[in-house]
């Protein structure tokens, strides 16, 4: 708690810190007098909330909460900065898909207060590293029409963020700062600022300028929002300094300039170093609206321009759609964004770039010999071990994995049905993954309840929807409603773990915060009472003090029953398995490690290669269990035939 | 030696620390006066998966991604994951390959031989060295997840840095004994000499 007060909110003006991407963005908040922050937690965005609803009572901030899902963080803070206060909302790329339906007309609201700044903060994932799709968000700011600021590492994180909160001051207009997970997520040097005090005045007006319920204001409001705001945006982008030109007056054969921006521009930087190259480069920090006549004055210097960007050809379009209203005649390289072809362009839609990918297109521009034969090291193959990644060592997710493939190979053999799964995201979704495979379909958070009753409503089988408490509170409560009230046959496992796991263990409204975060503030949402308020059929199983008790073949026999239920009866049924996220469980308990005694080890291989703890291995021919991995759930105790696995006495 | 600009490939498996090891050498590096950056992939790939991540220091910001076949040093702190960023050694085989013994197997996967790791090696460089780091923090403090600070010490002696400054930051992450741990496995690392003489080459 202290350690990441002491880091990131003490220290003088003109400091140096080593910060991550995302802990620039805090600091940018509290140098800009940040009152609120809601968020949704997603990867690479999380850090963000994380750290301030760790510190933002210390720091004197109104509010800060991990919400619901993005659609209520949203709102919260929008009425927040409708009312005048400094107001940030955090999340990741897919968040503002989440977030989309309020924010169209939030964007267009033109509060009264002087005070009033908002923030969108969105994190891009280039190359899914930690998503279930790309997506690049920037797309959305041409619907949105609000100003958008791109940093490009660290210390530009902090400095945006208070750039964006002076903008969306002055213009009244909510600001996107949009990041990418090189960004967020890289480390640097920074120089941190002052911090300020929130001003927050207490009286404030909801009226008119706020109010888009009319129809009458909205029109009124959007013809505002973009002849007069966006319109003064434009002339801010225009004059800014966080558009600029590097190597302004150097001149190469190839007539050549380039324009990017983000963490590309540091990659083209690599790149022209590497080729010995020297080139113009417009880099473009403040994103939208773009700046029309600087980019024009800049492109009528050059015969070619070389446009680098991640995911969608966002500036790409628009910087050829600028050269044609000036009347420019010039080759732009990128992606060919009109001929989806892979022959055509330069660089992918797909995926994140790096230096690598830059210098081979601008060999293909220029024709320059390199240093190194890069196609040459990019081809050389290596036997590599398809590593995938797996649940932690104790995860509860996987004993509901092993029991659930254990219940329905048992409902198979006796009624003879096909059983889908439907998988929502979560920790949970790595039991897609084989040996375990459970997943059929997938689409986004929320929509495994949904997509079972698709399926059951037309056909025989048995459909389970398999879905984590955080999801569930997200966005399956409406789906579960529906299949409820639309009788649809579906088993539904609930897996309440307690927390939100696959993004760092936030709270979401199910979660005790007695022992953790947020202290006694929040008092969980009771699940159990919840569901039987609906009029489902509930069970609930435990795994917890007092309930470890041959846990799994209770867990097996309660998805065999209700399962078979399911398909009988044709009734809708709710499993909760209640069984703590082993990260937090270990917070408040004692690890009781797990040993393998040898001599009773016959080698089965049950618990290294079906259940799959990745603590326990195999070495001459006994399993063993990696006592600085163990994290002690215990089950390979329950599971082992032999009874060869033991605890340690505390 | 000079340090305008230098890039260590870190690779390993998801939950085995290497952020915070990225973590404590950029520390102490920014303290010593360099522009230092580094990138790391959170989330999914933290259990289990094949990371990798980046740091590069110098006189100037570097990109968070360096040029393949242009990087200084790189370290795995699982054997195999070696194969996966052999991309990233120069041409000239300078480049420092500092090699954890550790060897996380997959069922129903071949483990590459010892034969072919070899052979593909020294296809790609002429600095191979192995370090038992798992064995050394398990005999050591009865610790695994010390592995990467007994590599953090192995490596001092190729970076402009000293044991205190690693030290100073080491107490920045960690506390009690977990801090006590590490100390320790710092030394440890520091002290191995060089050539360890684990394999005939
Ligand atoms: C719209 C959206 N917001 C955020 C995320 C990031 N995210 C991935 S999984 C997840 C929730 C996981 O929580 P839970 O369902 O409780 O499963 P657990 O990981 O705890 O097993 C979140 C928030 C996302 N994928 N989509
Ligand atoms: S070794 Fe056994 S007790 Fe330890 S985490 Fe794995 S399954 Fe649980
Ligand atoms: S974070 Fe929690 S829920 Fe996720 S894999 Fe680890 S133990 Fe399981």
């Amino acid at each position: 708690m202290a350690r990441i007060y002491n880091k990131i909110v003490k220290g003088n003006p003109g400091v140096e810190r080593f910060f991550l991407g995302n802990e620039a963005i805090v600091r940018g908040g509290l140098e800009s007098g940040l009152d609120v922050y809601t968020f949704y937690p997603g990867t690479p965005s999380s850090e963000v909330g994380e750290i301030f609803l760790e510190i933002f009572r210390d720091v004197g901030m109104k509010w800060v909460e991990s919400s619901i899902n993005e659609k209520v963080a949203i709102e919260v803070a929008g009425a927040a900065y409708a009312r005048g206060a400094t107001v940030m909302v955090g999340m990741k790329n897919v968040g503002l898909n989440v977030a989309s339906d309020p924010l169209l007309a939030l964007a267009t609201t033109r509060p009264k207060n002087s005070n009033s700044a908002l923030v969108i903060f969105v994190a891009d994932d280039p190359q899914q590293h930690s998503s279930a799709v790309e997506m690049d968000s920037r797309n959305y700011l041409k619907l949105f029409k609000v100003p958008a600021l791109e940093p490009s590492n660290p210390q530009e994180c902090l400095e945006f963020t208070k750039r964006a909160f002076k903008i969306s001051r002055e213009l009244k207009l909510p600001v996107v700062l949009r990041t990418v997970t090189m960004v967020s997520h890289a480390r640097s040097n920074v120089v941190i600022g002052e911090i300020k005090r929130s001003e927050i005045a207490d009286d404030f007006d909801l009226s008119r300028e706020v109010n888009v319920a009319s129809r009458l204001y909205f029109l009124e409001l959007k013809e505002d929002q973009i002849y007069s705001r966006m319109n003064q945006a434009l002339e801010m982008s225009e004059n800014s300094s966080l558009n600029r030109i590097e190597n302004e007056d150097v001149k190469n054969e190839y007539e050549l300039g380039i324009i990017t921006s983000g963490v590309s521009y540091s990659y083209v930087r690599e790149a022209l170093d590497f080729l010995e190259l020297k080139a113009p480069i417009l880099k473009i920090g403040f994103i939208n609206p773009l700046p029309e006549k600087l980019i024009a004055s800049f492109l009528k210097r050059f015969k070619q321009i070389f446009v680098v960007e991640e995911n969608d050809p966002y500036l790409e379009t628009q910087v050829m759609a600028i050269a044609q209203k000036n009347g420019l005649n010039l080759k732009i390289y990128g992606k060919d964004p009109f001929s989806y072809s892979k022959e055509t362009s330069l660089l992918p839609f797909v995926g994140e770039l790096n230096p690598t990918k830059i210098s081979l297109a601008l060999i293909k521009i220029t024709h320059i010999a390199p240093k190194i034969d890069l196609n040459q090291i990019e081809g050389k193959k290596y036997k590599i071990l398809g590593r995938k990644p797996i649940l932690c060592p104790g995860c509860p997710h996987r004993t509901t994995g092993y029991a659930l493939q254990k219940a329905i190979t048992k409902i198979k053999s006796k009624t003879g049905k096909e059983i889908y799964f439907y998988q929502d995201i979560g920790c949970y979704t790595l039991l897609a993954f084989p040996p375990i495979s459970f997943a059929n379909v997938k689409y986004c958070m929320g929509s495994s309840i949904a997509l079972a009753q698709g399926v059951a409503q037309t056909n025989g089988s048995l459909n389970i929807a398999i879905i984590g408490d955080g999801t569930f509170f997200h966005s399956g409560i409406p789906a579960l409603l529906n299949g409820i009230y639309n009788k649809a046959p579906i088993l539904v496992l609930i897996l309440d773990n307690g927390w939100i796991g696959m993004t760092g263990q936030q709270p979401h409204p199910g979660s005790d915060t007695r022992y953790y975060k947020e202290g006694n503030f929040k008092k969980g949402i009771n699940l159990e009472e919840f569901l039987r308020g609906t009029g489902a059929y509930v069970s609930v199983i435990r795994h917890d003090e007092g309930n470890e008790k041959e846990y799994t073949a209770r867990l097996k026999e309660l998805i065999y029953e209700k399962g078979l239920d399911v398909l009988e009866k044709q009734n809708l049924h709710v499993i909760v398995v209640k069984d703590e996220c082993i990260q937090e469980y270990i917070k408040r308990h004692k690890v009781r490690v797990r040993h393998i005694d040898v001599e009773l080890c016959n080698n089965c291989g049950l618990c290294y290669s079906q259940f799959l703890c990745p603590a326990i291995y195999e070495k001459d021919d006994v399993a063993y269990i990696n006592s600085s991995l163990c994290l002690g759930c215990g089950i390979c105790e329950e599971i082992c035939p032999n009874n060869a696995i033991n605890r340690e006495e505390l | 030696m000079t340090f305008d600009s230098y890039t260590i490939v870190i690779t390993g498996l998801g939950g085995q620390g290497l952020i915070s090891l990225l973590q404590i050498l950029g520390n102490a590096l920014m303290t010593n006066g360099y522009k230092v950056i580094t990138a790391e992939t959170h989330g999914l790939s933290q259990r289990g998966g094949r990371v990798t991540c980046f740091l590069r220091f110098g006189n100037r910001l570097s990109a968070p991604i360096p040029m393949i076949g242009s990087t200084d040093m790189i370290i795995a702190t699982e054997k195999s994951c070696i194969l996966d960023v052999l991309k990233y050694a120069k041409p000239n085989k300078s480049t420092k390959l500092i090699i954890s013994t550790d060897e996380k197997k997959i069922i129903n996967e071949d483990y590459p031989s010892e034969k072919y790791l070899l052979s593909v090696l020294h296809e790609n460089s002429d600095n191979i060295y192995f370090v038992p780091a798992t064995e050394i923090a398990e005999n050591l403090v009865k610790n695994q997840k010390a592995a990467n600070t007994v590599i953090m010490g192995y490596i001092l002696r190729f970076l402009p840095l000293r044991e205190e400054d690693l030290e100073e930051s080491l107490k920045r992450q960690f506390s009690g004994e977990n801090l006590d741990i590490n100390l320790k496995a710092l030394k440890e690392g520091h002290k191995l000499q060089l050539d360890l003489k684990l394999y005939n080459f």
